[in-house]
């Protein structure tokens, strides 16, 4: 029975061996605004008693590449290697979680062995809020206001607003200048839906600050909003 | 019986059941399923959305994909850096002011693109129902929703 039992456990071990392991398998980057890409290194180590073999490996997104190093696909029991990510940053803000997916031996195309996270914080720049300005049909049409908030050591004045319907009519009021205004937004009508677009210039350094935007809309209260609406 | 015995009878006892259950039931079911009370809170079965359901559906895919076999009527939002993210934010702004629901694809159910876009789509702030299609493009394909799977941009 000892040995029958013995046996089991061998043959279970061998399944699960030759796994590579990792040293980390989430990566954290905390990333200066004005960078256009940041990198991430995953270092793992074959702790299996037999090769493995990197089949596949894919970002999911063409915002990220990823290399191993040296282009090495195949690991022998003990021998170590880097996975090296490369984000864009592109027009990501806030927190941003890329997946990376690795196929191993054997693995199912659809179930990859193992998933390594890159997972970077870009500053929020300028912030609207809120993003969207809403009117319920036939409702208040009272004037509504963003707060545009710089959050730069350096001053962003904002240099233009422009709305995209007539239906909206927007005006912007400086609080501080280079940190935050107030952008005010009337509707023409509120008897007709209607969607404006608020485009918000910048004279950010930073090109891909320059521009935001910023919705206002007139549309029938949600099923939820209505309930919450009746006495 | 000594050990390899033993093994060697292991092995022959699970490729005999193996054997048989391949016999009796076929081979492995290789195509995509969705429970509904097994997935992601935010994510919708397929089966869930009634063909004619008025939904934007979002396709979170690069464009040449989209291009050649999108969902008809879909609307493009993926995160390419070469792409105008604010072009993708105003045009799916437009279609859920009119139709506050939206359904976000990718390529398959290891995507998590659509997840990323998903939560985009909320953050514009129009208080859509915006949810992840369980099974991405392939789900739509496997279901005929795809009119030419195979045609070229």
């Amino acid at each position: 029975m000892k040995t029958l039992s013995l046996v089991g456990i061998l043959l279970t071990a061998c399944l699960h061996a030759g796994g590579l392991e990792f040293a980390q398998t989430l990566r954290e980057i905390h990333a200066p605004a004005d960078v256009d890409k940041v990198a991430a290194e995953f270092e793992f180590t074959n702790r299996g008693d037999k090769p493995v073999r990197v089949v596949k490996y894919d970002a999911a997104c063409s915002c990220m590449s990823v290399t191993i190093k040296d282009a090495k696909l195949k690991y022998a029991p003990g021998e170590s290697g880097v996975i090296r990510a490369v984000f864009e940053m592109g027009n990501f803000s806030g927190t941003v979680d890329k997946v990376v997916a690795l196929w191993l031996d054997e693995d199912p195309a659809d179930k990859p062995s193992l998933t390594l996270t890159v997972r970077v914080h870009i500053p929020v720049l300028v912030s609207l809020e809120p993003k969207t300005l809403k009117w319920d049909l036939d409702g208040d049409a009272s004037p509504q206001t963003i707060r545009i908030t710089m959050n730069d050591a350096k001053p962003i004045r904002v240099t233009g607003v422009n709305s995209s319907s007539p239906a909206f009519k927007p005006e912007l009021k400086t609080i501080e200048e280079g940190k935050i205004y107030e952008l005010s937004v009337t509707p023409a009508s509120i008897r007709t839906p209607g969607l404006g677009i608020l485009r918000i210039e910048t004279d950010s350094a930073n090109a891909k600050h320059r521009l935001h935007q910023a919705f206002a809309v007139v549309r029938k209260p949600t099923p939820a909003e209505a309930a919450a609406l009746k006495p | 019986m000594n050990a390899l015995a033993q093994l060697v009878t292991i092995a022959a006892v699970s490729l005999a059941a193996a054997g048989g259950t391949f016999l009796i039931k076929g081979p492995p079911q290789r195509a995509l399923r969705c429970d509904p009370a097994a997935i992601q809170p935010d994510e919708v079965c397929l089966e869930q959305i009634p063909a004619d359901a008025p939904v934007v559906w979002v396709d979170a895919r690069p464009r040449a994909d989209w291009e050649k076999n999108g969902l008809p009527g879909s609307v493009l939002w993926n995160l390419d850096p070469a792409e105008d993210a604010a072009a993708f934010e105003a045009a799916v702004a437009m279609k859920i002011a009119e139709t506050p629901r939206a359904i976000v694809y990718c390529g398959d159910e290891n995507c998590g693109v659509s997840r990323q876009v998903a939560a985009r789509i909320r953050d514009i702030g129009m208080e859509a129902d915006v949810s992840v299609l369980h099974g991405g493009w392939r789900a739509l394909n496997e279901a005929g929703r795809i009119r030419n799977p195979s045609r070229n941009p």
